[in-house]
């Protein structure tokens, strides 16, 4: 469904990716693991369509995806849940869903995303009148989450769901995420909590100053001693 | 007894008349509340926006007598309406080829989120407006004609200038409506998240850029609309914007920051200090008036009267 292929990104001078390259399937569940400044948030947002790539290649679903609008990027089907949650803070809850349905399949499913969404997060019902900006940390990103199914992707990218959340809280998110998958929904997702996202993921990458230093199913991953040693201080 | 009898007539002349413009004033704040309230862009040009709203009014009305055919008293009106489309598209192509350098999401992480370079750009824009307004438009005070502003509704003992009542009746529709626009609709809404999280909002599939562009068009086009109903009821010359743009940045920020219907109260609170400051203070004092008033409150309710209080996040 996604293909990434070579690509090379600089800040500047700087390079953040260094020819990275990965796969997911429809259906997968994908996780990109990797250390604080590995690239992964630049990967999405080159995905995104916010940052451009020098070089590499990008197709989604057989299409150059490097050739298509940011704006239109949502508009094929994908959702980004950035990191930081970056809710719309000034509008309440029910209007932070309601822009995740802005593309036109968004709106023409909200009939039937929107209460899919409220029985997945129910705090979100109650808060629905709330602004965004005053909720909790978690609530935000329970809202993040939502506003991106609310668009009714084919695939949805999470970045970083568990930042600044109590371990409680990140279980109840990994386990709506995990949730999310087992109804069809195909998921790309990076984490810092390597355990946490390969213990749920179908196939993982290692990303490691923007190179890709590993990749396997699930299994090979949990089973490699140095992902043991590094990454689970095992 | 008929001492207490005309205070309280004077009182209630000089209540009327304050309501009356402030609903102007009100949605002169309504246009600046979208862009700096809003979009959180400083544009000190926006009291020329206003004058460019007088201007094609007039020639709308006046000047070319496009409106003629609706005679003297739709005309008018008509002409202020219309001023808003006109007012747009300057703003839009403003924004197009130069605010948009200094704004959204190429400056989010900028010093102060651009405001510097936001500042002197739209000072200078303010700057050309009226030095350009000066050529074209020529120095001498004009005023849209209408025989509604030598006419009045007798309410009781106090009367209302038909023109200034014509002029609030439409400045709380379009105000109104923009509201209900920006709450309701979906595009509105779309305007409100690009302004408020631009990253996002490209997430979501919000075009930012064209989203930017629109809200700061409506924004001047809003008070266009402004400018032409008040160029009904008052002369004005190319520099007036200089002595609105203050007032607006005050009823905005009195109305609370980023509320539409907040900066409409705003501006109809400036009107109403303004008119009936004349009771007690002599007439040069009125500017003086609605900045005590603005301390006061802003002292005892730093969000304004309608703001409400979130994190940024
Ligand atoms: N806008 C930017 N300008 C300059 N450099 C940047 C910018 N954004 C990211 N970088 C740099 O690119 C590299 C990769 O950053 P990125 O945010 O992708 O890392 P990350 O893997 O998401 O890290 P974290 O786990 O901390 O979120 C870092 O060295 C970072 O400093
Ligand atoms: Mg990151």
């Amino acid at each position: 469904m996604l293909k990434i292929r070579s690509l090379e990104v600089a800040y500047g001078g700087l390079h953040a990716l260094n020819g990275v390259s990965l796969e997911v399937e429809r259906g997968e569940f994908v996780a990109v693991v990797g250390p604080n400044g590995a690239g992964k948030t630049t990967l999405f947002k080159t995905i995104s369509g916010i940052v451009t790539p020098l070089a590499g290649a990008i197709t989604y679903m057989e299409r150059d995806l490097l050739a298509v609008a940011p704006a239109e990027r949502a508009q094929l089907g994908i959702a980004h849940v950035p990191e930081g949650r970056q809710v719309f803070a000034s509008m309440t809850v029910m209007e932070n869903l309601e822009m995740g349905a802005y593309t036109r399949k968004g709106q023409q499913r909200w009939s039937e995303t929107l209460p899919m969404i409220l029985a997945l997060f129910p705090i979100l019902a109650e808060r629905r009148a709330q602004l965004a900006g005053t909720l909790s940390g978690g609530e935000q990103q329970m809202l993040a989450i939502g506003r991106g199914l609310a668009s009714a992707p084919e695939l949805l990218m999470l970045d970083e769901p568990s930042m600044g959340l109590a371990p409680a809280i990140v279980d109840a998110i990994f386990e709506r995420i995990h949730h999310i998958h087992r109804n069809g929904l195909t998921i790309l997702l990076v984490e810092q909590r390597v355990a946490e996202a390969l213990e749920t993921c179908d196939r993982g990458y290692v990303l490691e100053t923007g190179r890709v230093a590993m990749e396997g199913t699930h299994k090979t991953l949990m089973a490699d001693e140095r992902v043991r040693r590094a990454y689970l201080g095992m | 007894m008929d001492d207490l009898y005309w205070h309280l007539v004077d009182f209630l002349q000089a209540f009327a008349a304050g309501l009356l413009v402030g609903g102007t004033y009100g949605l002169m704040c309504v246009g600046l509340g979208i862009i700096f309230g809003v979009m959180r862009v400083v544009n000190f040009a926006h009291g020329d926006f206003m004058m460019l709203g007088m201007y094609a009014a007039f020639y709308l009305v006046t000047g070319f007598g496009v409106l003629a055919f609706l005679g003297p008293y739709a005309g008018p009106i008509a002409g202020a309406v219309l001023a808003g489309p006109i007012v747009f598209a300057i703003g839009w192509l403003l924004h197009k080829f130069l605010i948009s350098r200094v704004t959204g999401a190429r400056v989010v992480a900028a010093e102060a989120e651009g405001h510097y370079a936001q500042i002197i750009l739209t000072l200078g824009i303010a700057l050309v407006l009226a030095n350009g307004g000066l050529i074209l438009f020529g120095s001498t005070p004009l005023s849209v004609q209408t025989p509604l502003s030598r006419e009045s509704w007798e309410i009781g003992p106090v009367f209302l200038n038909q023109a200034r009542a014509v002029g609030f009746i439409m400045a709380v529709i379009c105000a109104l409506g923009l509201y209900l626009f920006l709450t309701r609709t979906n595009l509105g809404k779309a305007l409100r998240a690009a302004a408020d999280n631009p990253t996002a909002a490209a997430y979501v599939g919000i075009d930012v850029d064209r989203a930017h562009r629109l809200a700061f068009g409506l924004g001047v086009g809003i008070t266009g609309v402004a400018g032409g109903l008040f160029a009904m009821s008052q002369s004005f010359q190319p520099y007036i914007g200089f002595d609105f743009v203050i007032v607006m940045y005050a009823g905005v920020v009195l109305g609370g920051m980023g509320s539409i219907l907040g900066a409409f109260w705003g501006g109809l609170t400036i009107g109403l200090v303004q008119q009936m400051s004349t009771l007690i203070l002599p007439y040069q004092l009125q500017n003086t008036a609605i900045f005590v008033v603005f301390l006061v409150i802003v002292f005892f309710r730093p969000q304004g009267m309608f703001g409400r209080v979130w994190e940024r996040t």
